[in-house]
């Protein structure tokens, strides 16, 4: 019962660590707080490569050739601020909820630009700065240099069910701990401006970091456990399955970027994006170097014994997982359309690297446990998707435990 | 373990959805009359007419010549009317020129065209408009061009002074060092070397002048390649407020018994800001063409090499094959027509197969939406293919001409009939290329072409078009065929007796217009203004080179790999080649890609859809 008290991070599957499987214990709150910064700067091409987010876009002056080549270079940072709350409905099932907002997010295109053709009007090949003039007499303006936006913006809300699976003989033999996780957004979040050329929305579809539903099957197994049922090492696995729902985008008139944003009038009012599903794996271990001191206290009901049952001082997490991602599709009345949307979302794969520390102060009477986790898409090539890394820092309070 | 076998399912589910691009070029089968193949047309290709229409028109095109508005609307006062406001300017002007060609249009013209719009559920202006629009654009540039092209400097004179003495024939009048050799004391440009036999110790003193004066600083010249601007080699002293004398002296000589080629250019001193970017306006790049001493050429004689600086785009150009040319002796058109992809044409190709009611089919090598192509081939054995040539002896210069009594009323309004439509009425109404030069005769042009004419007898002549606004004796259709000689003695346009070439430029017609004042500007022969003109005559020598040297080995692969030739590409503007061959009805294209010839040829059986 003791390991119940450790909480599993449900925002964002991929962010569990090795106690997979951990459920709250009957009448148990745990409210979770924490913040999130995420930094992408490169996508991973279909050969694995590493390529900028957007591709270089070839600009043409009508019948003078090509002007030259815009080369956009983005960097986007998103911060967010994730409320959690769950609770114990048995000691088996753990229901919650996980607001996520949006505090910020920041776009920096970072345009270069090659010269294209010599204009013999101008005498000169355009420059970057001769294009924007050239773009603004006809009603376009220039691109900006930073974006800000979304803050204070919420995005999809999720619930989620956690249900450990009882003990079968064989699973006890075995020492393992099986739980299965579902997990539901609502469509609370933003879509990006249709106009805007520089934004960023805020639904599941746009993080890409979680799914509209997702079911986690997910198994423990603890390894070097004292004699209160603290381990040393556990080893964790998670397979889970993420639909994204279609949805239904509005399509840009081109009324603020004439030149680079006029869809409406030939892929119709609104298209559809079927974004692909995720299947995913991960894998993780979890090492507790310190189990700390204990104490009785008002989180222990004044007992030592219960106190040393407690979660460790501090534990250390590694992961890795390996996220599937099947091909995103675009439907609208252009094919031409959607199929330059959809070479961005080939069917791909990420893989994620995570570490994390968790320290709990549970053991010594606090009801507080603060963490801090990494989780890199850089290091290990990825293929048709974006490399976010994240920085998440949070911490949980505990307010009834039995 | 149950598990793995629904992942390996689900991943391959998720290979398998993997997006293909969709085809940029397609093969359309249009049968029935007039109105049904423009109906099936337009239900065929919506989807692709709808992106071409907004893509080219609406988000490119329109805006492009809505930055020309302020200074059409300071001369001609009915622009800055209410019609044309609001962005809606290139829009109504266009659909101005549009109904003016429209009438020129037959009525089953008018059905197809009405088809095609009912059948993508498209307005039929702008169905009519991305029907018309090339005539008119190219007009209306043209005449935009010219004006800003005069406000530029211009070369009035060279001299090389070494060639008063050298004791050889540097101008090829049979005379050798009579006064005022090797001085071009009033220069226009001439598709001949300028001067021939020089002597490799030559410099060259031009003459820039310019309203606002020559700025030194933007001078250029390029020998063979090789760049010079103002320092020891490039040297300019001031005339008059107007008039900059500059001297090149090439550095080490020049080589002997060559071809050389000397492209110069400058620009002003007034920084022009509307339309924006803020430039000077410069001059096009002139090319002087010479030959030194040993090369033994006359000037007509004298072929124009390759230019490799990087500024420099290859036109459009076409060449017809028979007899002693090709391998089978067989007839054989081809062309590689560039002129406005934009990134976006070339994702809405179309080859377009015709099956009209009671008559032989005929394709053509188009885009969605358009109803004609500027090449074609029809199951009658006539084939045609025409690019366009500059001149302001076009339908527009002379809308002006006829408003010139009240100025404040006039538009600029293209008249006749569109190039491409022309096109259709050979493939659908001629079995010669004497009837196809007999009905193009008969029709008012709006714009200048070029366009090269086959038939499966082999028969081959070349049509160069304008809208003969002042009325000249040739009522706007000049013919030549490959044994035809200009008053020199040469062909206007072939290597030898079964060949014919031709790009943007005229050969025969080749004094379009005589130099006049118009409205306060200077109506000029294209052969001064036009910035094809020395690429096409580069392009023509290209050509001429390559055929020569495969002259009775060529036919259509061999063709297909001269038009692939970088020397004969526009990397940025290629928009289709094609190779027809009007006796045996077979046709390959290459579309979809930019530039064409960076895709395969697709063949067509034109004789297969013929038989019975």
């Amino acid at each position: 019962m003791s390991r119940a008290l450790l909480l599993g991070a449900l925002l964002v599957a991929a962010g569990a660590h090795a106690a997979e499987t951990t459920t709250l214990p009957k009448g148990a709150w745990a409210f979770d707080v924490s913040y999130i910064a995420s930094n992408l700067a490169n996508r991973w091409g279909d050969d694995q490569s590493r390529l900028p987010l957007l591709d270089d876009i070839r600009r043409y002056e009508p019948g003078a050739g090509l002007q030259g080549i815009l080369q956009p270079r983005p960097v986007v940072a998103f911060q967010l601020a994730v409320l959690q709350l769950q609770y114990g409905l048995t000691d088996w099932l753990t229901v919650g909820a996980t607001v996520p907002i949006a505090l910020r997010t920041a776009v920096d295109t970072n345009i270069g630009w090659q010269s294209g053709d010599y204009q013999s009007a101008l005498g000169r090949a355009y420059s970057l700065d001769d294009f924007w003039a050239w773009a603004a007499s006809m009603g376009q303006q220039r691109v900006p240099d930073r974006w800000a936006g979304n803050q204070g913006v919420l995005a999809d809300i999720v619930l989620s069910g956690r249900f450990l699976i009882p003990e079968l003989r064989w699973l006890k033999a075995a020492g393992l701990r099986v739980a299965t996780t579902l997990q539901v957004a609502l469509p609370t979040g933003r879509q990006a401006p249709p106009e805007e050329l520089v934004t960023a929305g805020t639904s599941t579809w746009e993080l890409h970091a979680y799914g509209d539903v997702e079911t986690h099957l997910q198994i423990d197994r603890p390894f070097f456990q004292d004699g209160y049922g603290i381990p040393r090492l556990s080893l964790g696995a998670d397979l889970w399955f993420s639909y994204f729902r279609p949805r239904v985008v509005t399509s840009p008139l081109g009324t603020e970027n004439p030149l680079l944003q006029t869809f409406q009038p030939y892929i119709g009012d609104t298209y559809v994006i079927d974004p692909g599903e995720w299947l995913a794996a991960s894998v993780s271990m979890d090492v507790v170097p310190i189990i700390g001191p204990a104490r009785a206290s008002i989180v222990s009901g004044g007992d030592l014994e219960r106190a040393r049952a407690l979660p460790p001082l501090l534990t250390l997490n590694v992961g890795y997982a390996h996220i599937g991602t099947f091909q995103t599709t675009f439907k609208s009345n252009s094919d031409l359309w959607s199929y330059e949307r959809e070479r961005y979302w080939l069917p791909g794969e990420k893989n994620q690297l995570r570490a994390g520390l968790t320290l709990s102060f549970l053991r010594l009477g606090v009801p507080v446990q603060v963490y801090a986790n990494y989780r890199n898409q850089d290091l290990i090539p990825g293929r048709n998707t974006r490399a976010a890394n994240t920085l998440t820092a949070g911490a949980r309070l505990l307010f009834k435990f039995w | 373990m149950r598990l793995l076998p629904t992942a390996a399912v689900l991943l391959s589910l998720a290979c398998a959805g993997k997006s293909t691009p969709p085809a940029t070029r397609s093969t359309v089968h249009l049968r029935g009359n007039a109105y049904a193949r423009g109906f099936s047309h337009g239900e065929q290709l919506k989807s692709r007419i709808q992106s071409f229409y907004t893509r080219l028109m609406t988000a490119s095109l329109y805006p492009y010549l809505g930055r020309e508005q302020p200074d059409i609307a300071t001369l001609l006062k009915e622009y800055d009317g209410e019609r044309y406001q609001n962005g809606n300017f290139a829009y109504a002007l266009l659909l101005d020129s549009a109904r003016n060609l429209e009438k020129s249009l037959t009525v089953s013209q008018k059905e197809e065209l009405r088809g095609i719009s009912e059948g993508s559920g498209m307005a039929y202006e702008q169905i009519l408009i991305l029907n018309t629009f090339v005539d008119t654009v190219l007009a209306v540039r043209g005449v935009a061009l010219s004006i800003r092209l005069a406000r530029a400097p211009q070369l009035k004179s060279l001299e090389v002074p070494q060639a008063a003495s050298d004791g050889a024939d540097n101008d090829g009048d049979g005379m050798i060092d009579e006064p005022g050799e090797g001085v071009l004391s009033a220069y226009v440009a001439e598709a001949a070397a300028n001067l021939v036999e020089l002597p490799t110790n030559a410099t060259f003193r031009v003459v820039l002048e310019d309203a606002d004066g020559v700025d030194p600083a933007t001078l250029r010249f390029t020998l063979d390649g090789a760049l010079f601007t103002p320092g020891a080699q490039v040297s300019s002293r001031a005339l008059s407020a107007t008039q900059l004398e500059v001297t090149f002296t090439p550095p080490q000589g020049l080589p002997p018994s060559a071809v050389v080629s000397l492209v110069l250019s400058a620009g002003d001193t007034v920084v022009v800001t509307r339309p924006p970017p803020s430039h000077q306006s410069f001059m096009r790049d002139e090319e002087l063409l010479f030959t030194t001493r040993g090369r033994g050429l006359a000037p007509p004689d004298v072929r124009r090499p390759p230019i490799t600086d990087g500024r420099t785009r290859a036109p459009s150009l076409a060449l017809a094959l028979r007899g002693a040319a090709t391998r089978d002796g067989k007839p054989l058109l081809a062309q590689h027509f560039a002129l406005l992809d934009a990134n976006v044409a070339h994702e809405h190709t179309v080859q377009f197969v015709h099956h009209p009611e009671g008559a032989p089919p005929f394709v053509t090598f188009g885009w969605a939406g358009v109803a004609w192509g500027f090449a074609g081939l029809s199951a009658r054995g006539v084939a045609y293919a025409c690019n366009p040539a500059d001149t302001l002896d076009n339908s527009v210069v002379g809308s002006v001409v006829e408003q010139l009594v009240d100025l404040g009323k006039a538009r600029l309004l293209a008249k006749g009939v569109p190039i491409g439509f022309v096109g259709r009425r050979i493939l659908e109404g001629t079995a010669s290329t004497q009837a196809a030069v007999e009905l193009v005769q008969t029709l008012k042009h709006p714009y200048g072409w070029s366009c090269v004419v086959a038939d499966k007898a082999g028969d081959l002549r070349a049509l160069e078009l304008d809208s003969n606004v002042f009325t000249d004796a040739a009522t706007g259709v000049f013919s030549y065929g490959p044994t035809d000689l200009d008053a020199s003695g040469r062909r206007y346009g072939s290597v030898r007796d079964d060949d014919l070439l031709s790009t943007s430029v005229f050969a025969r017609n080749r004094d379009d217009i005589a130099p006049l004042m118009l409205a306060g500007q200077r109506i000029v022969p294209q052969r001064v203004w036009s910035t094809f003109f020395f690429r096409g005559r580069r392009a023509v020598d290209g050509l001429a080179r390559r055929v020569e040297a495969q002259y009775g080995q060529l036919d259509a692969a061999a063709v297909q790999g001269i038009l692939a030739e970088s020397e004969l590409v526009d990397g940025s503007d290629s928009m289709n080649a094609v190779v027809l061959e009007p006796a045996r009805l077979q046709a390959w294209s290459a579309m979809g890609q930019v530039p064409a010839t960076e895709g395969p040829f697709e063949a067509f059986d034109l004789a297969a859809e013929a038989a019975p």
